[in-house]
């Protein structure tokens, strides 16, 4: 029970996880991603496509992350040289990708948001010799795919990119002085449409995880809002991998938990409200602290 | 944030003056979803002209149209009292679930009054628990200064995941196997205006509203203040404009009339609540306050296109294989188109 419970919990954080990194390199350089669940969507119908198609779950990852970062690309494009509101053009994504997949769903195949295909290439999973037999790490760290290795990995080299090298230098001017930046002949528009690009590749990546990795067919809602989940995480993490790792984890363990409880009388609906209901709490948190730091300052 | 919320709403001229500030971002957004019709193999102009057809051809189906149109009406109201007081609230949406579930719990719990009391009632706790629902992150944004557009978006969710937990659990109909409330009680019904047709007295609810919204807007004190407040916080406060108070009061608005528009749908179209209750009024109302750019008859005219759209979108599913999603795409779109500037392009060509 319990072996299922943190297996099924690291399971669910992956996609919350690759969205939420993505999302957070993003919001550093200066753009706050609410279509994140639009790019999601797109990478996980065409991942389940290209996985049907090319029969490896490689190559439609590959594609996965480029659906997604194509759509980044257009939203980011819209918001820094068409100097749209970043918030309209995200939930204006998240509207017209969905319309989109369904319209796509409807005319290619025939079907009403379910897409089922045979001989898709599902991700692979690594079982741990003896760790794999062992309780609680057993579960932690054996029999997980590939993405969910990189998506963990992909944390600390975030957090070094971000603060250690040039690039992150760059992309943190970029969001946080852009004039700045643009007097040290960098162009923070530039910065910001990469970011965007990066986020809507993870996004993809994370929306392939959950068609080719957790379920093996598509589903108009098979993104549940994780990439709001997602946004969550990245605020709750206060834009450090990190911390925004953690969050992703317990939002991944509150999934699995609710899975779990569904039909044991603890309702399902008000766990699925606890990531919203943490972000407005660290968000007055964190707005209370400052106000005490200003008034001991003055 | 806020300067784009602003901007959102600018001062309302005469309605012709900025036509093609309005049309713009239509027409972009038609071209763009004409490609999407042709690639899949549609003729677009033939699929417009049928979506016209089906919205306005026809006493029935412009009373489908304005049907359509009422919820959006409420909700373009609703998002655009916050922008003008420079908040920019996304929460409506949570706002048409609570208001709707608490109009519907009135409906079919206070069986024994008659309509003359019971349909207030019920009206006033969608407002009033709308109103609630905006309470926190007015607050927040007033007092503390944390971003509204995060809060308010949040709360979406909260809501709709609640209302289905009560809907599931607590408030569940007896003896029903899906989530929904009991039907209200006849007289808790909205009086339908054009039988069989579902168009209702709600419509002419939203209609007083945005009378009033242009006279509170271009005639009254409190109206100018709130522009102020929006377009210049700083010039406003020195003025002597108490603005976190404003910006407070003006998110209570928009949520009680966010929860007039959820308890007009439960009364007038639904009659009771169900899980899945708002297609995204609330979404598509920022649409609709944005291409309506803050004023009532742009209001007007955004809400009975996207109602328009709606309608014929379900129809022309039947009389040709043109899928509904049609629909959702413009929507999506014409949010988009609406806030983008194109300005730039053409300050450069004149410079070449």
């Amino acid at each position: 029970m319990i072996d299922n419970i943190i297996h099924a919990a690291v399971v669910m954080t992956t996609p919350v996880l690759l969205a939420a990194l993505g999302g957070l390199v993003n919001r550093v350089a200066g753009l706050v991603n609410i279509g994140l669940d639009s790019m999601m969507l797109a990478g996980a119908l065409v991942g389940l496509i290209v996985a049907a198609g090319a029969g490896s779950w490689s190559v439609a990852l590959v594609a996965a992350a480029l659906a997604g970062a194509v759509f980044g690309l257009l939203m980011s494009l819209t918001v820094t040289r068409l100097d749209a509101n970043e918030i309209i053009v995200g939930l204006g994504f998240n509207i017209a990708v969905a319309g989109l997949v369904r319209f796509f769903l409807k005319t290619v195949y025939g079907s009403s948001g379910t897409l089922n295909l045979p001989d898709v290439a599902r991700l692979p999973r690594f079982d741990i010799p003896v760790i794999q037999d062992m309780p609680v790490l057993g579960a932690l760290l054996s029999g997980h795919d590939p993405l969910t290795w990189a998506a963990w990995l992909l944390v600390p080299l975030t957090a070094w990119v971000l603060k250690r090298t040039r690039l992150g230098l760059r992309l943190r001017a970029a969001g946080a002085a852009p004039q700045a930046a643009r007097a040290l002949g960098l162009s923070p528009l530039t910065l910001r449409d990469a970011s965007t690009v990066f986020a809507g590749l993870m996004a993809g990546l994370a929306g392939a995880y959950l068609s080719i990795g957790v379920v093996g067919i598509f589903n108009e809602g098979i993104t549940a809002g994780r990439g709001f989940i997602a946004l969550a995480a990245f605020y709750f993490g206060r834009n450090r991998p990190w911390l925004t790792a953690a969050c992703a984890l317990l939002f991944g363990f509150f999934d699995a938990l609710q899975i779990r409880l569904q039909g044991r009388g603890v309702p399902a609906e008000l766990v699925q409200t606890l990531p919203y209901v943490m972000v407005i709490v660290v968000l007055t948190v964190m707005a209370l602290a400052v106000r005490r730091s200003r008034t001991k300052g003055t | 944030m806020s300067d784009h919320a602003a901007s959102a709403a600018p001062p309302t001229r005469f309605p012709w003056a900025n036509l093609a500030e309005i049309l713009t971002p239509l027409l972009l957004a038609l071209a763009a979803a004409g490609v999407v019709l042709a690639v899949a193999g549609h003729n677009p102009f033939e699929v417009y002209w049928l979506l016209a057809v089906e919205s306005f051809g026809g006493t029935r189906r412009i009373a489908a149209t304005l049907a359509a149109s009422t919820p959006l009406i409420l909700t373009g109201l609703a998002t655009a009292v916050a922008f003008r007081a420079g908040a920019f609230n996304v929460g409506v949406e949570g706002c048409v679930f609570v208001g709707g579930l608490a109009a519907a719990w009135v409906g079919f719990s206070f069986t024994g009054l008659p309509a003359v009391a019971l349909v207030p009632l019920a009206l006033a706790a969608a407002v009033v628990v709308g109103a609630f629902w905006m309470l926190v992150p007015g607050l927040l944004k007033a007092r503390l200064d944390v971003d509204e557009v995060v809060t308010t978006l949040m709360l979406n969710f909260i809501a709709i995941s609640l209302t289905a937990y009560l809907v599931n659990g607590p408030l569940l109909a007896p003896g029903s196997a899906n989530s929904a409330t009991p039907m209200v009680a006849e007289a808790a019904r909205l009086p339908k205006l054009m039988p069989p047709s579902t168009l209702n007295a709600g419509f002419l609810i939203a209609i007083a509203l945005l009378v009033l919204y242009w006279w509170w807007s271009n005639r009254t004190a409190l109206g100018f203040e709130t522009r102020i407040a929006g377009t210049n916080p700083r010039f406003a406060t020195a003025s002597g404009i108490d603005v976190p108070s404003l910006i407070i009061r003006m998110m209570l608005l928009s949520g009680a009339i966010g929860g007039v528009a959820g308890g007009i749908h439960a009364l007038g179209t639904v009659g009771r609540f169900v899980s899945g209750f708002s297609p995204g009024y609330g979404f598509t109302g920022i649409a609709v306050a944005l291409l309506g750019r803050g004023s009532a008859i742009g209001i007007l005219l955004a809400a009975l296109l996207f109602g328009a759209l709606t309608t014929s979108g379900a129809t022309i599913q039947l009389f040709s294989d043109v899928p509904i999603e049609i629909v959702n795409i413009l929507q999506g779109m014409v949010m988009i188109f609406a806030v983008a500037r194109f300005g730039w392009i053409f300050a450069r060509r004149r410079r070449a």
